[in-house]
């Protein structure tokens, strides 16, 4: 042990410079130093794809190219962008208070999983049927969470395992609706659920794109108002910053961790219908969500859960996520696109730690500082 | 004659656990050795890939022909990805939360990608059962209690024990406590809170790669996409149930095992019950094991909070906040 100990701290120590921590880390550079990140992690991945023999930077640039050239795929980003940016909000919000809710895959896909109930066994006028299939969507993403929640706010249970491990249960109740209760026994070659009839209505001029859009937007100005301006905001900022603190000033902590992680995820449960109710999306398999949590998540982190960063960063990793799709095309697996995720999740880590810190060369009230603590080091050792 | 019946179908409900949760055992064990040290790998899904490509890449591109080179082979390869996620969160202090799910998704998709030519490929170069004097019988239920391959008994019974003996018995264990509870404290008397937090999560790292290799070098026994299916978060599961002892992570993982065996013995007889048919029951089971692992989660707190003390169930202070000597 103290060989390993001793040798990382030589190296530290044999560079002319050190780090020096900021006394105030403001929200706009640590922002910026995520995004260098999360910049730098991809071209760290781009060199890595060149030295194996793919020139990754060309073929990225022909996907973008390819997706901003024409409306198909604008309309491609922006599509995916809506399941992405809803489990993202819901991320977001929990985040404000440091819960970690992993689990909004799971909630997406029950809130789809409400919808096509809802969908495939309602007759009556469409805008009836659809608002039904939001209503239940809604409660079954905060049903999805209900049992985490409750454990977190009021047994202190860490939400990370019990929220994730429930994306597991969500995926196999998808996987048996599809194959069993509510399968579609007229679709012979991909079994899925039966299909939804109604469809939201589309943006004028755009082919593909339905009023959907407009959803993740809203509720991101409704978050942005919330923490702007009402006292409900500010006590979950507080909840987030101490919730010791929290308590002492009269906050009704656990209350409001348990709402707040509903609301999270009712978000993403809402994300699932919206997803479902875009055309030519209307039933549902086992692969209905393309990993949207985990992406949605990534975006989170990365916006640092301020809502307009939310929104940004969600057509960011949409954009990213459509170029993937055209990069398989060009013999990159799918699975590269996860790799890809994890690199650029670690530079998002490293600059967010990045913003605390500055350079700065080693000077000789340093040195003398170091002896000092060798000095006290050597004394120790020799103690009793 | 019922109660041989229920014994009988107890030991071999249990006897097919016991091999479908070694891999859970195996990264509860590593996980549990980095939690102690304050440090949290939410990685485990990703690692288990990792141990487990590299397993298959060694013995069907490399050669070798021994299953324990192809572990240590395995675990080396999980060790570097540990390092990499160790650098990451103690020497510069990032998110071990971020961090540990970029590892998670990172080495999934690595090994999906270095395995994607090899899916399915059956793997020879297997563990061997251990089998004194030829007594195993495949048909007998106490057979398939008590006999299974070398690793199984380094998972459930070598590597408890010895961390069990070192945690509660020896200055080591006291001092990797110290430093999973109070590195400031464990600063001052002089142990590398740096030091031993980059060890042991390395370490744990490479534990977790040897439940991956086993996976493929016995389990399965060959590659396949997303080869962890969620074992890596139940082995984290199983720690928050065991309440970072070594000897309950093994009722917890054998939990979770007897509920993935119940799920394939009902699948192979095509049970079914009056109200469900078999494979109606089969998608119900298969959720199951997540399920009962989330119950297990919640015991040890409900337990606290509903007056049933349970001795030292919490977890270490200091998990997950990285230790920074500037800010004592």
């Amino acid at each position: 042990m103290t060989p390993l100990a001793s040798m990382a701290g030589a190296v530290l120590s044999a560079t002319p410079w050190r780090l020096e921590r900021r006394l105030e880390v403001d929200a706009k550079r640590a922002a910026l130093t995520r995004i260098g990140g999360a910049v730098g992690a991809m071209v760290v991945v781009g060199i890595l794809l060149l030295l194996t023999g793919r020139n990754a930077f060309l073929i990225f640039w022909q996907a973008l190219d390819a997706i901003f050239g024409r409306q198909r795929g604008v309309e491609g980003v922006a599509l995916r962008a809506i399941p992405i940016l809803m489990t993202a909000l819901g991320v977001a919000l929990s985040l404000r208070m440091k819960v970690w809710n992993i689990g909004s895959d799971g909630q997406f896909l029950m809130g789809a999983l409400a919808a096509v109930g809802v969908g495939i066994h309602m007759d009556g006028p469409g805008w009836l049927v659809l608002i039904l299939m939001a209503a239940a969507a809604t409660l079954a993403g905060a049903a999805w969470i209900l049992v985490p929640a409750l454990a977190r706010a009021y047994w202190d249970v860490n939400e990370i395992i019990t929220t994730l491990l429930l994306n597991f249960v969500a995926l196999q109740l998808v996987t048996w609706s599809a194959l069993g209760f509510w399968r579609d026994k007229e679709a012979a070659v991909i079994q899925s659920t039966r299909e939804v009839p109604f469809t939201l209505p589309g943006i004028p001029g755009a082919d593909s794109v339905t009023i959907a859009l407009l959803v993740p937007l809203a509720i991101a100005a409704v978050l942005w108002w919330v923490f702007r301006s009402t006292t409900i905001g500010y006590e979950i900022d507080i909840i987030g910053g101490n919730p010791r603190a929290a308590g002492f000033a009269g906050i009704a902590v656990r209350r409001r961790i348990l709402v707040v992680m509903l609301f999270t995820g009712a978000i993403a449960g809402l994300g699932g219908m919206l997803q479902l109710s875009a055309p030519g999306a209307q039933a549902m398999n086992a692969g209905f969500s393309a990993q949207f949590g985990l992406s949605g998540f990534i975006v989170a982190a990365l916006a640092g859960a301020a809502f307009w960063g939310v929104i940004g960063g969600g057509l960011f990793i949409a954009s990213m996520f459509y170029a993937g799709i055209v990069l398989q095309t060009k013999g990159l697996s799918v699975y590269i696109i996860f790799a890809v995720y994890g690199v650029i999740l670690t530079g998002i880590a490293l600059g967010e730690i990045a913003a605390r810190y500055r350079v700065a060369r080693r000077d000789a009230a340093d040195e003398s500082g170091a002896a000092a603590d060798e000095a006290v080091a050597a004394r120790k050792g020799a103690g009793p | 004659m019922i109660l041989a019946i229920i014994e009988n179908a107890f030991l071999s409900l249990i006897g097919s656990a016991i091999p479908a949760s070694a891999v859970v055992m195996l990264a509860a064990t590593g996980a549990m050795l980095g939690e102690r040290v304050g440090v949290l790998n939410l990685g485990q899904e990703g690692l288990i890939g990792i141990g487990a490509v590299y397993s298959v890449i060694a013995v069907l591109s490399w050669g070798v022909e021994s299953p324990w080179l192809a572990m240590l082979i395995g675990m080396m390869a999980a060790a570097a990805a540990g390092l990499i996620f160790a650098l990451c969160v103690v020497a510069f202090r990032a998110s071990q939360v971020l961090v540990g799910l970029a590892l998670a998704l990172g080495g999934i998709g690595l090994s999906n990608q270095l395995g994607v030519n090899r899916n399915g490929t059956p793997i020879q170069t297997l563990f061997r059962e251990v089998n004194p004097g030829g007594v195993l019988d495949d048909n007998d239920a106490v057979s398939a209690f008590f006999f299974h391959d070398p690793v199984v008994y380094i998972a459930y019974v070598g590597l408890p024990v010895v961390l069990w003996f070192v945690l509660f018995r020896t200055r080591h264990g006291m001092n990797m406590k110290a430093v999973g509870e109070n590195p400031a404290a464990a600063d001052a008397v002089g142990v590398s809170v740096t030091g031993w937090r980059i060890f042991y999560s390395v370490l744990g790292a490479a534990l977790t790669g040897a439940g991956g290799a086993y996976m493929v070098l016995s389990f399965t026994p060959t590659w396949s996409p997303d080869i962890a299916r969620g074992r890596g978060w139940v082995a984290l599961a199983v720690v928050i149930f065991a309440g970072w002892r070594p000897g309950w992570a093994v009722a917890g993982a054998l939990l979770y095992g007897s509920m993935i065996s119940l799920d394939t013995t009902a699948q192979a007889r095509g049970w079914g019950l009056p109200f469900m048919g078999a494979s109606d029951l089969s998608f119900f089971l298969s959720m199951l094991p997540y399920v009962v692992t989330l119950v297990a989660i919640l015991i040890p707190a409900g337990a606290v909070k509903l007056g049933r003390r349970v001795r030292s169930t919490a977890a270490p202070a200091a998990l997950a906040i990285p230790y920074a000597r500037e800010e004592r």
